[in-house]
């Protein structure tokens, strides 16, 4: 396992994570002790089979979930101890998410759900031109003003793609990015990911099953019965 | 952290959850349309009422000098204004003078004889307004020996324009029928259909002889502007011994205006009532709206929405809908009162057109707008903390267990919400005695519903469930987690409750009306009975009806002038405000004489007088002795035909009104009123008759005593029944719109388990259910449900309606039970209906589809 030294702060650092979720008797501990580094600008790959805390590490990750323990900064922002209003005030501007779900709102156009992160941002200035560049930037120029239900798999995951990016954040998430796309579109994603982490230099994490996929990016980090199984560089 | 992040880090401003909220707001309010429905009924029903209420106000305002007749009336019985009386009213302007008594009107000797409120005008009258006619004429005074007719005169009498007709004996002809009369509304309550005749027809039939029951009216329209209450006060001080009845145009349409406040007041109530109970729909409507928007709130979150930021959008969604809603429902309610006033086209003074009617009231338009809003965003707070302390992680799992918010941050929003509520309705007309009444009721039911419904639960979780699966379900459908049983139960209760309280109170009084108050009250009274005319009187009707039961009593009228110990009295005329419940001080009243202890009446202290006892003596009524602080040994001073006359108070009273009988708050004894002229009033029992003996009396009562003024109470009972009907209707169709409101809770509670019964029905499908499984297991639960319904609301209403009847209104207890159930099953009927309606549907899920979806 190598860690890249950098005297820049890590994008991610996480040291002794763990997440149990339920009390008493019926708890599960999920996460079991996580020590974590990510430089900034780095590409790293999650894996790991089902159950092994992928999703769960993301979640507090992105502060969409609250560690049992441990402690965490991202984007030289602590995480540890942070309430629920506090995390995603965290989020703004600093973390983008794509999921496997897309989870566009369903009652706002393309142009309109790419808009909501900068507005709960504060970047309202150019936010229209801001929104309609960044639809460009994942080639949906023409589909601004459709609702996701009148988009393809593939067209709101990517609406989803421009959404996380659009308010430049300085870390991008992406749990199974094609988990509900079809090889060839999931194929598109992923190469518009990269193509656009590459444009904008975000951290990028990606969860995958896709050992393709992994290996195209700069670490993997493998997980298992919610420990670091392996962090390999590419 | 960039400064773009960091300006991110404070408040959205107000602009952006505007916009974030109306980007996100389905134009067509997909999910809020229970909400906007439940806020619609209830303000629609408000508008209406305060508009039609406050248009009916301003119309006897506005038109109040018509109404009275001028600007002040001097009122008095027994006699006309003496000259000095009429010249100093007359110093402010021209005057009208008549008189107002009870006469006999026949068509011909063998018809039958109609008792009329005769009118009698001068030539100056109407001094405001217009006579006209059925024909379009406008009209003063009738000729000599002519009178204008009302219709229903005409009708009971069986004649028409150019018929002659006898008056008490006096014989004229029909001039014409009287289309709109100005100053009706002001005459008060008639013992029968009205006659106007020329003033110096009573004189000529001998109807104003010393003692007759006739009361004079003159009214004055001043010259020059003037204040009305000014000029009473000093003719009040200028003649204050005088028993003059003064009234100004605030005085007019009493009668008809605290009535009409009063059904408004208590209407008003009823629709706050529906709004309360949609406040329940609002509740539920609203978290089943966030729950299927957890998809989108999980996006906001994940965005970086922060729990209050997601409650601020939602609320103005909410209040959007809010709004849309209720500007529908004060369009629709102001649009229903030019159709409502239609039905009161000519009773009462309203504006003419359509437009003018349905905005008489701005301000009652207002009021209702503002509760819909406060009592939409009032009841949605629940829902709204809740949602917005849900976790970002367990909006993006698929199961979500509701975690309801802590108090502290419940109650403040809460507590302001109900302030405003409360303050709203305090800020309606009503008495605020009735508004506290009415809101410390409607709490208490709905607590003792709520209640009732969590009993329910926990007696449904603890039967053994029975073997028919079908059956074991639809019983734990009531008490399972997330059940609406308790919502239900209050929302539909307390509508159901309202329709089984008021069909007891409409059919008890109806039936005291029709059985009780006839088998004890008279058949007849009969006024202006001269005592000479008693035992002739007497013997002819026993020819006639041999059981009959004859009272006779003096009847007189005089104004208290002065009570009190006899060195220390306290005197009408000098009190600037008389004191309340103290209604014998104001105008005349009528008093008697009397050798014995009246029937029906119980003396409560002092000792009765001995026959020819020559001092003046009088008993008093306890409760007016109360009010006056009266004792035995104290002294009452009269006005009777101008001259004082003051008595001893040797005893009280209490009197038995229900007797139905003579009943008079003054009985003094024979010495005290020795020498005042006097004619006697006879009230008839006639027993077991047949419709021949009432027309021979009737007959009778013209040909010998042309004089004597009949009054049947048959009519007057069927007017008040027919009154009674009419209001009930009114009341009725107020309390249809609670039940609306329950059957929108209703569809919002099926809408929010739409969810889980499509998987219990789908798992069902799978296991092999066939559908008339599935339809028995949905009707079996509604069905329970409409039973429990059924008996809380026959238990409440019942209980309810034997309180306000024989503890508010000292009436029997005489539901008519048929009528009472077929109301109770009507309104079962609809929710099992309804109910059925919107889940049988389910029955076409198909098992394949929603299980991919699952």
């Amino acid at each position: 396992m190598t860690t890249p030294h950098s005297t820049v702060a890590p994008a991610i650092s996480a040291q002794n994570l763990t997440l149990t979720l339920g009390q008493g008797p019926g708890a599960v501990q999920i996460l079991k002790g996580i020590d974590l580094t990510i430089p900034a600008g780095e590409i790293v790959a999650l894996t790991g089979p089902s159950g092994s805390g992928k999703s769960s590490l993301m979640a507090l990750l992105t502060g969409l979930d609250r560690a049992t323990s441990g402690t965490l900064t991202i984007a030289s922002q602590p995480f540890t101890g942070l309430s629920e209003d506090q995390l995603a005030k965290a989020r703004r501007g600093r973390i983008g998410i794509v999921l496997q779900a897309f989870h566009l709102l369903p009652t706002m156009t393309a142009l309109e759900n790419v808009r909501v992160p900068l507005d709960l941002s504060g970047q309202t200035q150019n936010a229209d031109q801001r929104a309609r560049a960044e639809l460009a930037a994942v080639g949906l120029s023409h589909r601004l003003h459709h609702y996701p239900a009148q988009l393809s798999g593939g067209e709101q995951q990517r609406v989803a793609i421009a959404r996380a990016l659009a308010p430049r954040p300085s870390i991008l998430f992406a749990d199974e990015p094609t988990g509900n796309l079809d090889a060839a579109t999931g194929a598109e994603i992923i190469n518009l990911l990269f193509a656009r982490q590459s444009e904008t230099g975000a951290t990028m994490v990606i969860i995958t099953h896709d050992e393709h996929l992994a290996a195209r990016a700069q670490r993997t980090i493998r997980l298992a019965d919610g420990r670091i199984l392996s962090d390999t560089a590419a | 952290m960039t400064a773009a992040s960091a300006a991110g880090q404070g408040p959205i401003p107000p602009a952006t959850l505007w916009r974030l909220a109306r980007a996100e707001l389905s134009t067509r309010f997909k999910g809020l349309r229970l909400l906007m429905l439940c806020l619609f009924l209830g303000v629609a029903a408000l508008a209406a009422v305060g508009t039609l209420g406050a248009a009916i106000a301003t119309a006897l305002a506005t038109n109040a000098r018509q109404i009275l007749g001028g600007d002040v009336e001097l009122a008095v019985w027994q006699r006309h204004l003496t000259p000095q009386e009429q010249a100093a009213l007359q110093t402010y302007g021209p005057t009208s003078t008549g008189t107002r008594l009870q006469s006999m009107a026949q068509a011909s000797p063998q018809s039958p004889a109609v008792p009329v409120q005769l009118k009698a005008v001068d030539a100056n009258w109407p001094l405001i307004g217009h006579l006209i006619l059925t024909n379009g004429q406008n009209v003063g005074a009738p000729a000599p020996n002519t009178a204008w007719l009302t219709p229903s005169a005409a009708d009971r009498l069986n004649v028409t324009t150019g018929s002659k007709i006898t008056l008490s004996g006096a014989p004229v002809t029909v001039a014409g029928l009287i289309a709109d009369e100005p100053d009706r509304l002001g005459e008060g309550f008639a013992l029968g259909p009205t006659v106007i005749v020329p003033a110096d027809l009573p004189q000529k039939a001998g109807l104003e002889s010393p003692g007759a029951m006739y009361r004079s009216k003159t009214r004055l329209a001043c010259a020059r502007t003037c204040n009305p209450a000014q000029i009473a006060a000093t003719l009040k001080a200028q003649f204050p011994n005088a028993g003059l009845d003064i009234r100004t145009p605030s005085d007019a349409a009493e009668w008809t205006g605290t009535f009409v406040a009063r059904m408004a007041d208590f209407l008003t109530l009823v629709g706050l009532a529906a709004l309360l109970i949609a406040g329940l729909g609002i509740a539920g409507g609203t978290a089943s709206w966030l729950d299927s928007r957890r998809p989108t709130l999980a996006a906001l979150k994940i965005l970086g929405a922060t729990g209050r930021d997601i409650a601020q959008i939602t609320r103005l969604q909410i209040a959007a809908a809010a709004t849309i809603a209720s500007l529908a429902g004060i369009l629709t309610g102001a649009a229903a009162v030019p159709l409502i006033a239609e039905a009161l086209n000519g009773v009462l003074p309203l504006p003419s057109t359509p437009l003018a009617l349905a905005f008489a009231s701005p301000l009652a338009l207002a009021k209702a707008f503002a509760f819909g809003l406060a009592t939409a965003l009032t009841f949605a707070t629940p829902a709204l903390a809740s949602a917005s302390r849900w976790p970002a992680m367990a909006l993006l799992r698929a199961q979500l267990t509701p975690t309801p918010a802590p108090l502290k941050t419940l109650a403040p929003p809460m507590a302001l919400g109900l302030t405003i509520l409360t303050a709203l309705t305090f800020a309606n007309n009503a008495p605020p005695k009735t508004t506290a009444l009415f809101l410390g009721g409607a709490a208490s039911l709905f607590a003792t519903l709520t209640l009732i419904g969590l009993a329910i639960r926990v007696l449904a979780a603890r039967t053994k469930p029975p073997k028919n699966p079908i059956a074991a379900l639809a019983l734990a459908n009531l008490h399972r987690p997330g059940a609406q049983t308790v919502r239900l139960v209050t929302a539909l209760g307390f509508g159901l409750s309202a329709f089984v309280l008021l069909a007891v109170i409409e059919t008890s009084l109806a039936a005291n009306i029709d059985e009780r108050i006839p088998a004890k009250a008279p058949d007849y009274f009969a006024i202006d009975l001269p005592p000479e005319s008693l035992a002739p009187f007497t013997s002819k009707i026993h020819a006639i009806a041999p059981t009959a039961k004859i009272r006779a009593i003096p009847m007189l009228r005089a104004a208290i002038l002065a009570w009190g110990p006899a060195q220390n009295q306290t005197r009408t005329a000098d009190l600037a405000q008389l004191p309340p419940a103290a209604w014998a001080l104001k105008g005349e009243r009528g008093i008697t004489f009397s050798d014995t202890l009246p029937e029906g009446n119980v003396l409560t202290a002092g000792t009765w007088w001995s026959p020819n006892d020559p001092t003046p003596q009088v008993s008093v009524d306890e409760k007016l002795a109360q009010t006056l602080h009266l004792h035995p040994g104290d002294t009452l001073t009269i006005g009777l035909l101008g001259v004082e006359r003051t008595a001893t108070i040797t005893s009280l009273r209490r009197i038995g009104w229900g007797s139905f009988g003579f009943n008079n708050v003054l009985v003094f004894n024979p010495a005290a009123l020795r020498g005042a002229p006097y004619n006697l009033a006879a009230s008839l029992q006639l027993g077991p008759h047949t419709p021949q003996t009432q027309t021979r009396l009737l007959q009778l009562f013209v040909k010998d005593f042309p004089l004597v003024s009949v009054v049947e109470t048959g009519p007057i009972l069927r007017d008040a029944r027919t009154l009674l009907q009419q209001i009930s209707l009114a009341i009725l169709a107020a309390a249809s719109v609670t039940v609306l409101a329950g059957l929108a809770v209703l569809a919002g509670a099926i809408a929010a388990a739409r969810a889980r019964r499509t998987y219990e029905t789908v798992l069902l499908r799978v296991l092999g259910a066939s559908n008339a499984q599935l339809a028995t297991l949905i009707l079996a639960e509604f069905a329970a449900l409409s039973l429990i319904l059924a008996a809380v609301a026959l238990a409440l209403g019942t209980a309810l309606g034997w309180l306000v009847l024989t503890q508010v209104f000292d009436f029997a207890f005489l539901p008519n039970w048929p009528r009472v159930l077929a109301v109770l099953a009507a309104g079962l009927a609809l929710v099992i209906t309804f109910a059925a309606a919107a889940s049988l549907p389910l029955l076409r899920t198909k098992p394949a589809a929603s299980l991919r979806e699952l």
